[in-house]
């Protein structure tokens, strides 16, 4: 639909080359060929010719540019080449002392040296003295490392030539020949071979130039790279100190795409936090929003809000609070803390009817005179020989961020978990996402677990994270292994921070939807703290028909994994919307506890266009009214003095009139499109239930109370995290997995951590 | 005749195994210069240095990876160091005032330059994965062999070139 147009273009053909240039370049070449045959390379390094030397330092200086340490203009070539002829011809005078020098044997080695240097103050001719002079051109190169070659060049040249009259003029001659000849750089390497074999003999003898420290270096390390046809990198460096880097590791980070991590692998790990330590923090995004004002039934009597299943608020405030910290207000979700606990709602039999609602109307423990109105769904459970079979893709963040105890060690050990409450017949794919994104295993059957356990040994956590990507290779590999009647599901362990790739949550929303419409969901499981990225791991899990968790401890690991691996992982009815519309005969005002982010709009109830959440197996959704039924002292808005007779004609309403509302839900079942539709009516005594229930729904109250006071208290009056405590305490019940206890211990810790 | 001999032969130093080499593949040098530089006489610069550097370097040839690996290889080195040294000269008036070539000078071609070049900034190995892809046709393989890097990152910055055009394309849409 939307057609590359780099591609297009890309693939319009080449001109034909021209046959000129073809022979030219033929001929070139050729002539560069029986250059290299000519001049077979020498053995070793070490007796490479002078010219050769300076032909190394030639292409140094033009490779040397892509580091960004100069331009070479035109002329300083001009320098260099003059530079190198001036060298060779001091050479050749210093040769011929030399041999005048040799004749007389009565001077000795010492008075050589020292007439060389009264008679011209460069040592550059002495053969005796080429070991000191490379010395201290190599000096100057490691001190003036950032200065180009030519400056070396053009002081040689400066030396030289003031050492021999004759030779300046000869060498200015030359330069001048060989700036005219060095327009062009191939013609210039033309120009330098002849003169390689005319000088050669004069040459041979003599001591290397050795231009050492980092430029050196750089040069070794391209030279190495230029010899090998393969893929091969190299650094170099003559000592420590050549490179402009304070250590080794930072000197390796030259080579391209090598990247030194600060944690090495297989170091020791971090000790694990501290209460009360330092944390990175404050980097936790949640989305923002106010919570659900009181509504006048007169004015707005229907409200509607979409299910969700997601618990990760309560696993983000708990971690936060056993560090003694308060949580921000943004990452309290009543409803998702509500939904933490299992109740004991009553559930249906059949799948037909995957759920059914259950309406307990309770007193307000927080104003007196207000009632609240439960709204519980179970889903049923389904038995373990009829679960589908599942296509699991585990999408894993090894990204440098997941590199502490709490993020990658406690994913790795999780998905242990996940392993031994799936099926034989299951299949778990691993891909791992951090710079970029790969396949770690192909989809294994859980019936080979040592191999799918090796897959997961072998991470390590290291480089920036790229989540979008990885999310589009786990889609491709669960699409390609995509089992029909299976539930094909990828789960993205993440500590939520994907900061390169995909830059718009709404790109990354929509992929997961169409991805959703394929039948491939998406579950969201988040790790660590510091950088948590709610909204985003929300918004993914609720367009990929998934479930957000937020997993702190491997307890909560084996909570969602293990435990309600069945909901987690097996949805038993999608789009899961409830609409309640209040009668304004008998209720005032009402207020739903949480649910903040779940609104819909009253028309979205029966368009069954509108995504809402899904419930899976075994699921407990629980929504909380508060509400001031008519004619009690309780309310936040005065009566409207004119608008009242306008509210008495509902009083006559036959049945209707004594009910507070009506209860509706919409849900599809898995694979349909059409919506089913559940109807009950809210009466002011509730339905009769059980002593469980109403336990059950004491403790919620509880939960919901505690939501409400870390997220400011603004209805709760004069309620305290003790009454908190209390109501749970009180509504414990059996508590199999100690998860109520532990909700007592979480109140307490809200109390010690307020008064800080 | 078998590629392999002629390189044997002309890596032992027979000048016309190595004329027959250059015959057969310069057409295939000069074509991938060309995409690079989009300039006939650049192109033939680039494609002369490479062939002088083939010559040079042709000895080091190991027969570890496909000739024609090797050599797209080579030309792209070539092509890089021409960029640089193109790079050197900006500020010299020579190439400012050389001739376009009229043939290749369409808008299209305009566009495409602007768009080698946004690969280029994009970062390193872009503009090359996006010529050996695209124009030569290669698979992600063939060309993380000619890189010297993984097939999967070929796919992945095909991946980072295909969303980048995506954006540009997006924003010449709300801009239009």
């Amino acid at each position: 639909m939307n057609p590359n147009p780099l591609e297009k273009l890309l693939q319009q053909p080449a001109p034909p080359p021209d046959p000129a240039a073809r022979v030219a370049a033929r001929r070139a070449a050729l002539a560069e060929f029986a250059r290299v045959q000519s001049a077979p390379v020498a053995d070793s390094a070490q007796s490479r010719g002078f010219f050769q030397a300076l032909w190394a330092r030639w292409r140094l200086s033009r490779e040397s540019n892509s580091h960004g340490r100069d331009s070479m203009p035109w002329y300083s070539r001009r320098m260099l080449l003059g530079g190198a002829a001036s060298i060779c011809i001091a050479l050749v005078g210093g040769m011929v002392v030399w041999q005048t020098l040799q004749q007389d044997p009565r001077i000795t080695e010492l008075q050589v040296a020292e007439t060389a240097h009264e008679s011209h103050p460069a040592p550059e001719p002495e053969p005796y003295d080429a070991q000191s002079s490379a010395a201290s051109t190599s000096a100057t190169a490691s001190t003036e490392a950032a200065e180009p070659d030519v400056v070396i060049a053009q002081e040689a040249a400066a030396t030289a030539a003031s050492a021999n009259e004759q030779a300046q003029a000869a060498e200015h001659e030359l330069a001048r020949q060989a700036a005219e000849r060095s327009k062009d750089e191939q013609q210039a390497r033309a120009v330098v071979a002849p003169m390689a074999k005319s000088q050669g003999p004069a040459v041979e003898g003599t001591e290397e130039v050795v231009v050492g420290g980092l430029r050196e270096s750089l040069a070794n390390m391209m030279e190495a790279k230029r010899d090998t046809g393969g893929a091969a990198d190299a650094v170099t460096s003559a000592d420590i100190g050549a490179m402009p880097d304070t250590s080794v590791s930072e000197a390796l980070q030259r080579v391209p795409g090598v990247a030194v991590a600060k944690v090495a692998p297989g170091s020791p790990p971090a000790p694990p936090p501290v209460p009360g330590t330092y944390r990175e923090e404050g980097r936790d995004r949640f989305e923002q929003f106010e919570i659900n004002p009181v509504k006048q039934v007169a004015e707005e009597p229907v409200s509607t809000f979409s299910a969700d299943v997601d618990t990760s608020s309560y696993s983000f405030v708990r971690g936060q609070l056993n560090q003694g910290v308060l949580p921000q207000k943004d990452a309290v979700r009543s409803e998702e803390m509500i939904n933490y606990f299992d109740y004991a709602w009553p559930v249906p039999e059949s799948r037909e009817r995957p759920f059914q609602p259950t309406v307990v109307v309770s007193d307000s423990p927080w104003k007196k005179g207000r009632k609240l109105i439960h709204v519980g769904i179970k889903g049923y459970e389904l038995p373990a020989n009829s679960r589908p079979d599942a296509n699991l893709v585990l999408l894993l963040d090894v990204s440098g961020s997941m590199n502490s105890p709490d993020k990658l060690p406690l994913v790795k050990q999780s998905m242990r978990l996940l392993l031994g409450s799936l099926k034989k017949t299951d299949t778990v794919g691993i891909v791992v996402y951090a710079g970029a994104a790969g396949v770690v295993l192909e989809p294994t059957p859980v019936g080979d677990q040592e191999k799918i356990v090796a897959a997961l040994d072998r991470l390590e956590a290291g480089g920036s994270t790229a989540g979008g990507e990885g999310i589009e290779l786990a889609y491709q590999l669960a699409e390609k292994t995509f089992r029909k009647g299976a539930v094909n599901r990828i789960m993205l362990c993440t500590d939520g921070d994907f900061n390169v790739g995909i830059d718009s949550t709404q790109e990354l929303k929509g992929f997961v939807e169409r991805k959703r419409e394929k039948g491939i969901f998406l579950s969201v499981l988040g790790f660590g703290q510091g950088n948590y990225r709610d909204e985003l791991a929300q918004a993914l899990a609720q367009n990929g028909n998934g479930v957000a968790a937020y997993i702190d401890t491997l307890g909560e690991a084996r909570k969602v994994l293990v435990e309600e691996a069945g909901s987690s992982l097996f949805t038993i009815a999608r789009d899961v919307k409830l609409q309640v519309e209040f009668n304004p005969a008998t209720v005032a005002e009402y207020r739903l506890i949480g649910y903040e982010t779940r609104a819909l709009k009253r028309e979205d109830f029966n368009n069954d266009a509108v995504d809402a959440g899904d419930i899976g197996a075994g699921h407990t959704v629980t929504a909380i009214y508060e509400i001031t039924p008519v004619g009690v002292d309780a309310r936040t808005v005065d009566e409207s003095r004119y608008s009242k007779k306008i509210e008495r004609p509902h009083v006559d309403k036959g049945g209707k009139a004594g009910e507070y509302g009506f209860l509706k839900i919409r849900y599809k079942l898995p694979g349909e499109n059409q919506s089913r539709l559940i109807e009950k009516p809210i009466v002011p005594t509730g339905e009769k239930v059980s002593a469980e229930v109403r336990r059950d729904v004491t403790f919620s109250t509880a939960v919901a109370g505690f939501a409400q006071l870390l997220r400011g208290g603004t209805y709760t009056g004069a309620w305290t995290y003790e009454d908190a405590m209390a109501q749970a305490q009180s509504s414990l019940g059996d508590d199999a997995f100690g998860y109520r206890r532990e909700f007592v211990q979480l109140v307490r810790k809200a109390q010690a951590a307020r008064g800080l | 005749m078998d590629e392999n001999a002629l390189i044997r032969r002309a890596q032992a130093g027979d000048a016309t195994a190595f004329g027959e080499l250059l015959d057969l593949h310069y057409d295939t040098i000069f074509r991938f210069a060309w995409k690079w530089c989009r300039h006939r006489v650049n192109a033939e610069d680039v494609a002369q240095l490479a062939c002088i550097k083939l010559a040079n370097s042709l000895t080091q040839y190991r027969f570890q990876a496909a000739f024609a690996s090797w050599l797209y290889r080579l030309v792209i080195s070539c092509a890089q160091d021409w960029q640089r040294s193109q790079k050197r000269h900006e500020h010299d008036e020579l190439h400012e005032n050389l001739p376009r070539d009229d043939e290749t000078q369409t808008e299209d071609q305009i566009y495409l330059e602007q768009l080698l070049d946004e690969l280029a900034d994009l970062g390193e190995g872009m503009k090359e994965t996006a010529l050996l892809v695209h124009a030569e046709g290669m698979s992600h393989a063939e060309a993380g062999v000619v890189l010297g890097v993984s097939e999967s990152t070929i796919s992945w910055r095909i991946h980072v070139i295909r969303r980048h055009m995506g954006k540009r394309e997006a924003r010449v849409g709300e801009g239009a």
